[in-house]
């Protein structure tokens, strides 16, 4: 080892100790529209920013829209903001770099860099969309994963099986709170897939023309406030995901005391149980159950016990103070394996000379 | 025992009606079935023999009954301000012999008024079915509806002058509200209630309807006051029915009675 090198290396070390090293996240542009896997990792990179730790903001290209618009000026200002595109950017053996599941082509892209490399798994179905056949995230160098849920884990153990796997568990913002008004006849609706919410619509409408006068609202395009503000005036929240890796809008809508009816996704989310929602196993039914919950409610047939349920079920949930606990837990037994690494080659250096 | 602070007022013309007895025990079922009590009931009925001696002997239950006989002409909207104006609540619910109320109606009208302090009236979504009983349609509910009223639940001007087909039975309306604005106007056919909901909203009383089924209403059952509009005696033409909706657009700007009669047209 050179003396630059040598240089470089205790250099490294003191980084990861003053936790200067940087932590970049990458996130998609979402253009001003809310999205909870983006909210997921801005709130990451705060809660580490907040905690000292340098975490910087990576976005592809320079006119990023940022989401000052729907999660709030603070994390804009706060987080400093990079592009991939159009910057040079300084990576070094002490920073770390997120990419998202999505980012299939930057893992490749960045898999000669030196630095700590982390992939972010939020959605299991879009992993191996942009790799290439038979390529795994760890030929990239991403040997460690944080996904969401332990269902999703285990679904990921036996795909990628050279790559060590945390969870982080989302939580549920503090914007969501329960109703204080009696709902309206307004049926929040939220799908994947944007057709999916235009067929139930329509379908609801021609199946049930007497229930012409009940809305639905498409959750769609709308930013967090106003979102828990339009699911507060709902009696009712229509979810389809079947892809879903965690559930957030059906736990943001028994926050808010909403009752959910909700496709079964492919993979059972841990809070899903046989009382804490109306949990349909085909999309062509949703329609009925649509009509018929509305029935009840109009008739105040609705069991409590479902309600009691929700509220249970949202208390067992992440809070967002367990949230910031893990993260830094998390990053911070990263740096610490990352600096135990640097130390040992200092030390086998130290020692040979 | 805890009650809402409501009078329910029922008019009755006389027990001639067909199954008069039938839909009246009803009634009366559905007032005492309420998941949240009321303070009282209100009859302003005719004095016929038969009447006076059905009420008699009518097992009220627990309910407190507060009867008064009408010898004047029959007339819903005289026989309803009578009783509204005699009301020991501060609350009224007009009534009619042969619908029923829901048993959860009361018990939202309760939260409803707890919920929003600022609205003088409550609408229940109502269920109009025909002399069998079959499902026809809702009633009250378009306040809910796409583009149709400003605020949803809300019922204003701007929408009774494109919409008419809201209805008074079952509402819930505070009695001074109902006095201060003059109460039904008896020389109206037709469209009392129309006007009645115009003249409320022009004086920005706020209306708005409950989404609960509250009410079960009978569509035109023989002998019934729409009825007789219809196949009785008096049927009224096409052109009454124009003259009347037109009169209550013009009328709601005064709160008296102006005793508006209908002359046939001779061009």
């Amino acid at each position: 080892m050179t003396p630059e090198q040598l240089s470089k290396l205790e250099s490294s070390i003191e980084n990861l100790k003053s936790k200067k090293s940087r932590l970049y996240f990458l996130v998609q542009d979402t253009k001003g529209n809310a999205k909870a896997s983006v909210s997921f990792i801005y709130n990451m990179a705060l809660t580490l920013k907040k905690a000292g730790y340098n975490s910087i903001i990576l976005h592809e290209k320079p006119d990023y829209v940022g989401v000052s618009g729907w999660m709030g000026e603070e994390y804009m200002k706060e987080l400093p903001h990079k592009s991939i595109e159009g910057q040079n950017l300084e990576v070094s053996p002490e920073d770390f770099l997120v990419i998202p599941e999505l980012y299939g082509f930057v893992m490749s892209q960045v898999s000669k860099l030196p630095c700590g490399k982390i992939v972010l798994c939020q959605a299991y179905d879009h992993i191996l969309e942009t790799l290439q056949p038979g390529q795994t995230w760890s030929q990239h160098g991403f040997l460690k994963c944080i996904t969401t849920s332990e269902m999703q884990k285990q679904y990921l153990e036996n795909v990628m099986r050279n790559t060590s796997f945390d969870i982080l568990k989302p939580f549920i913002s503090d914007n969501f709170t329960k109703q204080t008004l009696p709902p309206k006849p307004i049926v929040a609706i939220h799908t994947r897939e944007q057709r999916d919410t235009a067929n139930i619509i329509k379908t609801f409408y021609i199946k049930f023309p007497q229930y012409r006068w009940v809305t639905f609202r498409d959750m769609r395009n709308m930013d967090e406030k106003q979102f828990a503000n339009v699911l507060k005036e709902c009696f009712v929240s229509v979810w389809i995901d079947e892809t879903s890796s965690y559930g957030t809008f059906p736990l943001e809508s028994m926050k808010t005391n909403v009752p959910v009816i909700g496709l079964v996704p492919n993979l059972l989310p841990e809070w899903m149980t046989e009382n804490n929602g109306v949990w349909v196993n085909n999309k062509t039914h949703v329609v009925d159950f649509v009509a018929d919950f509305l029935q009840n409610w109009l008739e105040d047939n609705v069991k409590p016990e479902l309600y009691d349920e929700m509220l249970k079920t949202v208390e067992n949930t992440s809070s967002k103070k367990e949230f910031e606990k893990v993260t830094i837990d998390l990053f911070q037994k990263y740096i610490n394996t990352r600096l135990d690494s640097f130390e040992e080659q200092l030390n086998k250096f130290q020692t040979v000379e | 025992m805890e009650k809402l602070d409501v009078s329910i007022i029922l008019p009755i013309k006389s027990s001639a009606a067909i199954d008069f007895n039938d839909y009246f025990t009803k009634c009366i079922e559905s007032i005492k079935n309420q998941k949240l009590k009321v303070n009282e009931l209100v009859i302003v009925h005719g004095n016929d023999t038969n009447l006076l001696e059905f009420l008699d002997s009518f097992d009220f239950g627990d309910l407190t009954v507060n009867r008064h006989v009408w010898t004047q002409e029959s007339n819903f909207a005289k026989q309803v301000n009578y009783g509204v104006a005699s009301a020991k609540s501060k609350w009224v619910s007009l009534f009619e012999f042969d619908d029923e109320y829901a048993n959860i109606w009361f018990k939202n009208v309760d939260i409803y008024i707890k919920s929003f302090p600022n609205v003088d009236v409550f609408l229940p979504i109502v269920i109009d079915t025909d002399d069998k009983g079959i499902f026809a349609g809702f009633t009250n509910e378009a306040t809910f509806a796409m583009n149709i009223s400003a605020e949803m639940g809300v019922l204003t001007n701007d929408t009774l002058q494109n919409y008419q087909n809201f209805q008074i039975s079952g509402m819930v309306i505070k009695k001074q509200t109902y006095l201060d604005w003059g109460g039904l106007k008896s020389s109206f056919k037709l469209t009392f209630g129309y006007e009645f909901f115009l003249r409320l909203t022009h004086n920005s009383v706020r209306i708005m309807t409950i989404p609960k089924i509250g009410y079960k209403h009978l569509n035109l059952r023989t002998g019934s006051i729409f009825w007789n509009y219809k196949n009785g005696e008096n049927v009224l033409t096409s052109d009454e029915v124009k003259f009347w909706i037109e009169s209550a657009k013009k009328e709601y700007f005064f709160i008296n009675d102006r005793a508006i009669k209908y002359e046939t047209q001779n061009d």
